[in-house]
């Protein structure tokens, strides 16, 4: 298994984001991806046939977001875009981005 | 009023154009068509005193001259020869035809601004004012020179330069600056609202607050999708298609749009997916009867409708439901008072086969005990009933309610007084096989309904007992002993069961509502099990009773929320008991608890009001 620090997450037109893995975690689908017996989890790439470059790129922007401030408690909300609101809405169903995300188990 | 309204309008939307091709082209030749025109006012308007007394006022000309300022050159030619033929003829002639042809320029228009893409956005967002205000209103303020150009006061008839800033005058027109200071004198409304704190410290923790109070507060960035779904909520007016998101997230939308009341017909078009089995509609007060239709027409394999605020569920609304081929198995409606007792029979006879779930809420006098003397016959599936905030139930439709064998979930909350006898013979009948027993404000049930609940009721889950005045600690001590062959609640709400005693608050000699020995019972029988308890009230349960139920030995895992607000011997060392004793614990609500001064909050924990200077919230900082 890749023990390093960041992981690569690729869009499907070929964007690539290099994201610390801890933050990427929030995510209960990027962290199946990398506990898992999977290919994801050797390599530390993981790819998304569905997702674009920008609005990855709004993802990765957020799982920073996130790990800055999670132990916060007055957050200022994030900008989101509105003409990627929709496929963002999209890619944070299919990444388990869900209310009540929870810092858990790092390890 | 109207005037008004669209005065302000108009002052709103006074935006500069850009320049037509023909103006710049005249313009890099030196010439100006505002020069042309101004020059072709001037000689009217000196034949025009040459000639008659009674001629048009300057203001109705200039009105003319520039019914279309974005493009003055088009205006132009017409102005010039107007200016020239009136020096021929009388001018009362030359007003006469100006005004018509005045008249028929506006008209056309104001037909064009009809058929313009912008007007028909206006119409959407204004709703109810009427087509012709609106066209002349948005004419009108086209028909507003530029800055920048000259105009002549309404009042004063002087020449000024009209800038961002002019006035309107009381009767139409731009006034000057003098004369609009002393407008500004005589005009008793006070401009300058307030500045209201948005974001910065101030605003920023009352959100915080906010948060807290609805439950959604958590340590951290909200996540990603709700922070998408503030942001769709609210652009909703720019989105045309939901596309294929799925169901729970659409649901997440309809509920944020409901919050922010913005669900109308337009946005519930988004909603209405016809492969779908549920509609669910949070806010349904600006929906009206054919919006009801349409729901039926678009979703035609319907099985669950939830409507609140249900104003226009009309007695018309529920025949067409009768007449499609809906059948709906989970029909909750909230606020539907224009459905007859005649209707709400009629529905529940032909339709009442598959229906599964039927929740009621604030229905006035139509959804009455006839009513529910059909659903026992009519009913066959029926797993649970809600009739909440209903003014026409009586014992007699608790009666009715006892034959409906199928029943699982039963809430009830009635205006009117009804007989312990009759929730016990209630219970002697169905209680065996009731998940949820919810009986919301019930001053007059005592021990006979505790003992028939412990007697009957092997499978509750859920148990909500509000305001009884008569029940009484040993009642409720019994309820909860070992015997009862219940297994432990996860839902627990005996607020208020209190003793109302004005003159001697203190004593309670008779142990009226649940003090000491039950709520030691009921923590000892359901703790385990208990997600959700609510004692908000209880104001004689003592310290000594929270102490030895939360004491450093008792865990109870699956506690997820408590109210004990009002309990008045709670302390510092009680909260921090439950907390120690509940790891799970989200939120434990301490209103109106005195003794609660100065307690230790674990981290992620939330503690809501504390009487201290810190306001109503504190928020776990200590690990």
């Amino acid at each position: 298994m890749s023990d390093s620090k960041y992981i690569t997450l690729v869009s499907y037109d070929g964007f690539e984001y290099v994201v610390l893995r801890e933050a990427a975690l929030v995510s209960e689908t990027i962290k199946a991806m990398l506990k898992g017996p999977f290919r994801e989890a050797q390599t530390g790439r993981c790819e998304f046939g569905e997702i674009r470059g920008p609005v990855l790129e709004k993802v990765v922007e957020y799982f920073h977001y996130y790990h800055a401030n999670r132990d916060q408690t007055d957050v200022p909300d994030m900008d989101i875009p509105v003409d990627i609101c929709l496929e963002l809405l999209m890619a944070a169903d299919f990444l388990g981005l869900d209310s009540k995300p929870q810092m858990r188990d790092l390890s | 009023m109207g005037d008004r309204s669209r005065q302000s309008r108009a002052a709103g939307r006074r935006i500069m154009g850009p320049q037509s091709a023909l103006t710049d082209f005249l313009a890099s030749h030196n010439i100006s068509a505002n020069q042309i025109r101004l020059d072709a006012e001037a000689r009217r308007r000196a034949a025009a005193q040459d000639n008659s007394e009674s001629r048009p006022s300057d203001q109705q000309l200039l009105a003319e001259s520039t019914i279309n300022p974005t493009e003055p050159e088009a205006d132009d030619s017409t102005v010039v020869s107007t200016g020239r033929s009136t020096r021929g003829r009388s001018a009362a002639q030359a007003a006469a035809a100006a005004e018509e042809r005045k008249k028929a320029k506006e008209k056309k228009a104001i037909d064009k601004i009809k058929a313009s893409k912008k007007f028909q956005k206006r119409k959407r967002g204004d709703g109810d004012s009427d087509d012709e205000d609106l066209a002349r209103a948005l004419f009108e303020e086209r028909a507003k020179p530029l800055p920048g150009q000259m105009e002549n006061c309404a009042i004063c008839n002087k020449r000024f330069t009209v800038t961002a800033y002019s006035r309107n005058a009381p009767d139409g027109g731009l006034v000057c600056n003098p004369c609009g200071k002393e407008l500004a004198k005589d005009d008793p409304v006070i401009k300058k609202k307030p500045k209201r704190a948005i974001g910065g410290a101030v605003g920023a923790r009352r959100q915080v607050q906010s948060r807290i109070l609805d439950g959604t507060y958590q340590v951290g960035g909200k996540s990603l999708m709700s922070l998408c779904i503030e942001t769709l909520a609210k652009n909703i007016d720019l989105a045309e298609d939901l596309g294929d998101l799925p169901g729970p997230i659409v649901d997440k939308i309809a509920r944020n749009l409901s919050k922010h009341r913005l669900l109308n017909p337009t946005t519930l078009s988004l909603f209405l997916q016809p492969s779908s089995h549920e509609v669910l509609v949070y806010d349904g007060a600006k929906l009206g009867s054919d919006d009801f239709y349409r729901i039926f027409h678009s979703v035609p394999g319907l099985k669950k409708l939830k409507v609140r605020n249900a104003i226009h569920f009309k007695d018309e609304v529920v025949d067409f439901l009768t007449t499609r081929n809906i059948a709906l198995e989970d029909l909750y409606l909230h606020g539907s008072n224009l459905i007859s007792q005649g209707k709400w029979i009629e529905y529940l006879q032909k339709k009442g086969q598959p229906l599964k779930s039927l929740r009621v809420y604030w229905t006035d006098k139509h959804f009455t005990d006839n009513v529910l003397a059909v659903i026992p016959a009519s009913c066959p599936n029926l797993a649970c009933l809600k009739v909440c905030h209903n003014q026409a139930v009586t014992g007699k439709g608790l009666e009715h309610i006892a034959k409906i064998t199928t029943l699982r979930h039963l809430s009830l909350d009635l205006r009117e007084a009804v007989h312990p006898d009759v929730y016990v013979k209630l219970l002697t009948s169905i209680g065996s096989q009731l998940e949820t027993l919810s009986l919301t404000r019930v001053p007059e049930l005592d021990n006979t309904v505790l003992d028939a609940i412990r007697t009957h009721c092997r499978s509750l889950k859920k148990l909500r007992i509000t305001d009884s005045e008569i029940m009484t600690d040993a009642g409720f001590a019994r309820l909860f002993a070992p015997e009862w062959l219940n297994p432990g609640l996860v839902f627990l709400d005996l607020q208020k069961c209190r003793q109302l005693e004005s003159t001697k608050p203190r004593e309670n000699p008779d142990g009226i509502g649940l003090c000491d020995e039950g709520f030691k019972a009921l923590m000892a029988h359901s703790g385990k099990t208990l997600q959700h308890l609510n004692v908000h009230g209880c104001r004689h349960i003592s310290s000594q009773a929270f102490e030895e139920a939360f004491s450093a030995d008792n865990k109870y895992e699956n506690m997820q929320k408590m109210e004990i607000s009002f309990c008045e011997e709670a302390t510092d060392f009680v909260v921090g008991s439950i907390f120690r004793s509940c790891p799970g614990l989200r939120e434990l609500n301490v209103f109106g608890c005195m003794k609660v001064k100065d307690v230790r909050v674990p981290r992620g924990k939330i503690l809501v009001g504390v009487p201290n200077a810190r306001g109503m919230v504190i928020e776990g900082e200590d690990d």
